[in-house]
């Protein structure tokens, strides 16, 4: 029972690798996570409820209709159902074409990578992250006063951060560089007439233009 | 206009062309002659890619050469989209913006077979798939006869890049390429009949800013080597030379672009760290030598980490120059502490630096300590003067002096109304120094600029006292040196010199101007007095119009210079000659092309006296940049001269058309446009995308295009697929912007097919990252990481990776061929709330101002969710800025984001 347990909880870390991909050169760089060869129907089993198939397009263009078959497998026991695609040849578009059409209709999300080491990071990554939150591509709300005010300013074309902290340094705050008049923004080092212009009327022309 | 100039519009009327004019040569003159040649009742002139400093300059021109004269209308966001037909219909010329047009046309607002013409100005901008490109396909694709212009003044954009007049010239469909180079016999001619009197003055530099120069010369020297090692771009065009122009950034991304995703970060830092340089030996020779310590000061703040080249040698040796320009560290017995510049210098070896260094470090120590004890040392001001101020107020005096002993043969009156002074210097803070200069003299210049930098530091400095009282956590930045912590006391204290100083003089006018307030701590937490805190010098009033006058008399300064009016070369004022007719120019900032406008000016009148000055300085990049930019117009339209000899235009340029066209498209044709007899394919796109080229590839492709405001979603290809478009930039921009997760989940939320597109640029590489920046480890900031999370939160999201334009609408195409047509009615509903009353026109873009949205959205406690109610309450940025938190509070639907925007809006700029 423990023995079965242990291991049971040993597969769940790792990723579980189809025997199909025996001797497939991207195993030797999945090195961050641990994997484990098993019988299941996907390539690679990432998490409860995520798979990938991998495809190079060298294989593709010898044998077109496997990717198809291979999604036709996989039946619906899967959330997520990557399509791990790797860029090996010059020639890409009339594959990549093929490729795209086949995972799009056949509900399947396509990942691209470029090389071996790129595609065992995908692997490892989906793996790691199977319960990780979305933090990290969502808005960050913990930064720090700098990197806003820098945000903020530089969806103005042009302002860089030289300019941010310019103006942070000359008008004391943010509100106070909001209201800053046109002479004076021109006063500052580095802010030429076309950025003086493009500010002023970030802050001083309407949201809505009309009415 | 000169003879030339209507050389220049006859041969465009004669035939279709595309007409490359040397900067400078009337532009205004020449666009306002082609506007005349058109009436309304010949229909519509379309006239494209005008930016604003030239309509003003072509109105100008229009009124100039005929009082009467039609202006061209300008089409903005004011009119709707009913509006816009209903002027079209009745004809004229429209000054509009290509966005707008390419909508209208396929929207069939356009009627085509009154459009007389479409000229296209800043041709040399324009590629197959641009927006103009469209435009001219789809005016020719409906009317054969009318005609299309392109002209263009920047000769070099049209040799750069492979085939790239021809491509030009292929998107304009016209067969005709016209040349004006200066050196044009006609324009040689003309101009060089009676040209104006010019005085060249060489100004030498101050030794310490040649000093400065050779430093920031030997930095970008040592940056291209690195750039060299990484053999990732052509050594030879890589010369210091060349770093000096803004067009090195060019010839640098042009070689990196392509593989732009590929090289690791220090490249990439180093193409930064020499823009950052080049801009540095400009302001060197622009700015006095207080604005530049402050700027040098603020460069090593924002990027002084990431950056190689502060830590270079040299580097410093830039800093303490630009420094002791400023002020030097003395004892107080008089003897000058020595700088660290000397060890910086690279004639000492590196190990011996190293030990001299420790020595030194413990004997600086002591003197710190003595320093915090209060004696020993202090500052003494350097301020060193701009060396072209003294030359100019010379030039100015002569003039007076000239003026005054005015021409026998000329009475007074006319004399006095010609003999007009214009400065043309390179921007307002240029003029507006200029102008202090001649009222205060140099030393009170200088003194002011220095009292505003202390000021500014001892700002700074309150601030990080109080700082630190506060939240510990927060370690400040300590002079890393003991040398540093002596300067540093020495600053400080001058600071307190100037703030208790300036305390003085307030409360000495307290009586009038109470809420003046300046200095640390007492400044009033009401953002609405903020204004004061900046401008205590209520000099003389700007305007924004470029050019200002400064007319002694109202100032009452001595009679030695004559009035005189100023001109900022950025502001781009085309008549600027014509408007202040002057008799004299001094050129403190060299430009060719105000240079041709003068020579154009003076063959306009060829009796006028003219007199120029050229103020350059010496051995400096200055003049060197001028002779350059001259020499590089030369070689570019010989360049196209060569070209135009050898080139293959296909007879049939102008017929082929609307050739990529299905055949299906000949029955839509005669189908007249109703949609359910439409046979072929039909995509929404939402109007934000016409500034891409994928709409116009799209088109090209057969398909039809139905432009509307979309809020979920790019592109809708069915009722089931929605597509989100990102080019790499915008994949790694909207990955941190957090957006790329919102667009997911909405255009998830609506459409049973979410795609997300990932666009790669056809001449860069096929790859989102280079070999080495995968690395060995799973890293959070990495893009494999982003993905991944993206796909495992969104695993119903497809992701198209396209290699190029023309595979994406041939994928369009595929994803399509099953699917039911998109309904543009219901596409534009998707997403937008209705409850609060919001139904969006279909002009909703241009109807809002986008930077200002974009800036409101990126706040601290600003959602999606009350972006749109801030926007119904509070009209700009500016007075959100003043609003009071309960106002906030009620407009944000509580207090937590009302608090955290109110915060964020008046908390202190933090010291570096």
């Amino acid at each position: 029972g423990a023995a079965s347990g242990a291991s049971n909880s040993q597969s769940r870390n790792a990723i579980l690798v189809s025997r199909r991909q025996q001797g497939n050169p991207v195993l030797k760089f999945i090195r961050n996570v641990r994997w484990t060869f098993d019988d299941i129907v996907p390539d690679y089993v990432l998490g409860q409820s995520s798979c990938a198939l991998y495809l190079s397009i060298r294989y593709h263009l010898l044998h077109p209709d496997y990717l198809y078959f291979r999604i036709r497998e996989l039946q619906k026991n899967f959330r997520l159902r990557v399509v791990l695609c790797y860029v090996d040849v010059e020639d890409v578009i009339k594959p990549l074409h093929e490729v795209t059409k086949t995972a799009l209709l056949h509900d399947c999300s396509l990942l691209c990578a470029w090389s071996l080491e790129e595609c065992a990071r995908y692997l490892e990554t989906i793996k790691m992250y199977e319960n990780k939150p979305a933090d990290n591509i969502q808005e960050r709300t913990d930064q720090d006063y700098l990197s806003r005010l820098t945000s903020a300013l530089t969806s103005v074309r042009h302002i860089n951060k030289t300019d941010v902290v310019t103006l942070g340094s000359t008008f004391g705050s943010m509100a106070s560089v909001m209201s800053a008049s046109m002479e004076d923004l021109a006063r500052c080092p580095g802010i030429g007439e076309r950025k003086v212009k493009r500010l002023y009327d970030a802050f001083h022309e309407p949201f809505r233009r009309t009415s | 206009m000169l003879n030339f100039q209507e050389e220049i519009v006859s041969e465009l009327v004669q035939e279709n062309a595309l007409a490359v004019v040397a900067a400078g040569l009337g532009l205004p003159s020449i666009l306002a002659a082609l506007v005349r040649l058109h009436s309304s009742s010949s229909g519509v002139l379309f006239l494209l890619s005008v930016p604003d400093d030239l309509r003003r300059g072509l109105r100008d021109e229009l009124q100039a050469q005929d009082i009467g004269a039609e202006q061209p209308v300008e089409i903005n966001t004011q009119f709707t989209a009913a509006e816009r037909a209903e002027m079209y219909s009745k004809g004229g010329a429209f000054l509009v913006t290509s966005r707008i047009l390419v909508v209208d046309m396929l929207n069939e607002r356009v009627p085509f077979h009154k459009v007389a013409g479409i000229i296209v100005n800043n041709s040399h901008r324009m590629t197959e798939t641009c927006a103009e490109a469209f435009i001219v396909r789809l005016y020719r694709s409906k009317n054969k006869a009318g005609y299309v212009r392109g002209i263009s003044d920047q000769a070099r954009g049209l040799t750069s890049g492979f085939m790239k007049m021809e491509r030009v010239m292929k998107s304009l469909l016209v067969k005709k390429l016209n040349l004006w180079p200066r050196f044009h016999l006609s324009i040689a001619t003309a101009l060089e009949e009676s040209p104006p009197d010019v005085v060249d003055i060489r100004v030498p530099l101050t030794p310490s800013m040649l000093a400065i120069q050779n430093a920031i010369l030997e930095v970008m020297d040592a940056c291209l080597k690195e750039l060299r090692k990484t053999n990732k771009v052509d050594v030879e065009d890589l010369t210091v030379e060349n770093g000096l122009f803004k067009s090195f950034d060019e010839i640098v991304r042009m070689q990196l672009d392509p593989i732009w995703h590929t090289i690791g970060r220090k490249t990439k830092r180093l193409v930064a760290d020499l823009k950052t340089l080049r801009k540095l030996a400009e302001y060197l020779i622009r700015y006095d030598a207080v604005t530049f310590l402050k700027y040098l000061d603020t460069v090593r703040a924002s990027e002084g980490v990431k950056s190689v080249w502060v830590f270079a040698g040299p580097a410093h040796r830039i800093f303490e120059l630009a420094k002791r320009r400023v002020y030097q560290i003395v004892r107080t017995d008089g003897e000058q502490v020595e700088s660290l510049v000397k060890q910086a210098s690279p004639a000492v070896s590196k190990g011996k630096a190293q030990s001299k260094n420790k020595r030194r470090r413990e004997q600086e120590e002591e003197e710190a300590d003595a320093k915090v004890s209060g004696k020993g040392v202090e500052l003494e001001v350097v301020a060193e003067e701009m060396p072209k101020w003294k030359v100019y107020k010379e030039i100015l005096e002569e003039i007076q002096q000239e003026i005054q002993s005015r021409p026998a043969d000329l009475p007074e009156d006319s004399w006095k109304s010609e003999a007009r002074v214009l400065v043309a210097c390179k921007d307002e803070r240029t003029a507006w120094q200029l102008q202090r200069f001649i009222l205060k003299g140099p030393e009170e210049l200088m003194r002011e600029e220095w009292n505003n930098y202390l000021l500014a530091k001892a700002e700074l400095h309150g601030m990080t006292l109080r700082d630190k009282k506060k939240s510990r956590s927060k370690p400040q930045a300590q002079p890393q040196s003991a040398h540093g912590l002596v300067e540093q006391t020495a600053l400080l204290a001058a600071c307190a010199e100037v703030v208790a100083l300036n305390k003085m003089e307030e409360s000495s006018e307290a009586g009038t101007s109470g809420k003046r307030c300046k200095g640390k701590g007492k400044r009033k937490k009401r953002p609405d007095n903020t204004e004061q805190q900046v401008s205590e010098e209520p000099v003389i009033p700007l305007q924004n119009t470029g050019a200002t006058d400064m007319s002694l008399e109202n100032v009452g300064a001595s009679s030695l210079v004559p009035p005189v009016q100023y001109y900022a070369l950025e502001s781009d004022q085309y008549r600027i000659l014509d408007t202040t007719g002057p008799s004299y120019v001094i050129v403190y900032d060299p430009d060719m092309k105000f240079v041709r406008e003068m020579e154009v000016f003076k063959a306009k009148h060829p009796q006028r006296r003219l007199k120029v000055y050229f103020l350059f300085y010496e051995e400096s990049t200055e003049g060197k940049k001028f002779e350059a930019s001259i020499q590089r117009e030369t070689t570019a339209f010989e360049t196209l001269i060569r070209q135009k000899a050898s080139m293959i235009i296909p007879v049939d340029q102008t017929l082929d058309v609307p050739s990529p066209q299905a055949p299906s498209s000949v029955s839509s044709r005669k189908a007249g446009g109703r949609k359910n007899m439409e046979k072929h394919m039909q995509i929404v796109v939402d109007m934000r995308e016409f500034s891409s080229s994928l709409p116009c590839v799209l088109h090209q492709q057969g398909m039809r295009i139905l432009p509307v405001t979309l809020e979920v979603g790019d592109y809708v290809l069915s009722p089931e697929i929605c597509v989100e478009r990102k080019s790499i930039a915008d994949l790694y921009a909207s990955f941190s912007s957090g957006r790329l997760y919102h667009q997911a989940e909405t255009m998830t939320r609506y459409y049973r097919l979410p795609v997300l597109l990932i666009e790669f640029s056809q001449d860069k590489s096929f790859s989102l990252q280079s070999a080495n920046e995968v690395g060995d480890d799973i890293v959070p900031a990495n893009i494999v990481s982003k993905m991944s999370l993206l796909v495992l939160h969104f695993p119903r999201l497809r992701i198209v990776w396209s290699r190029s334009l023309h595979a994406t609408a041939e994928l369009f195409a595929t994803l399509k061929a099953n699917q039911d047509e998109p309904d543009a009615e219901r596409a534009m509903r998707v997403g937008v709330p209705t409850e609060d009353g919001l139904i969006e026109g279909d002009v909703r873009a241009e109807n809002y101002n986008t930077t200002a949205v974009e800036m409101l959205r990126r706040l601290p406690g600003v959602t999606d969710a009350n972006y749109r109610t801030i926007m119904d309450g509070c009209k700009s940025l500016a007075e959100l800025s003043i609003m009071p938190f309960e106002q906030l509070a009620e407009l944000m639907g509580g207090q937590r984001p009302a608090r955290m925007l109110r915060d964020f809006l008046d908390a202190k700029f933090p010291t570096l």
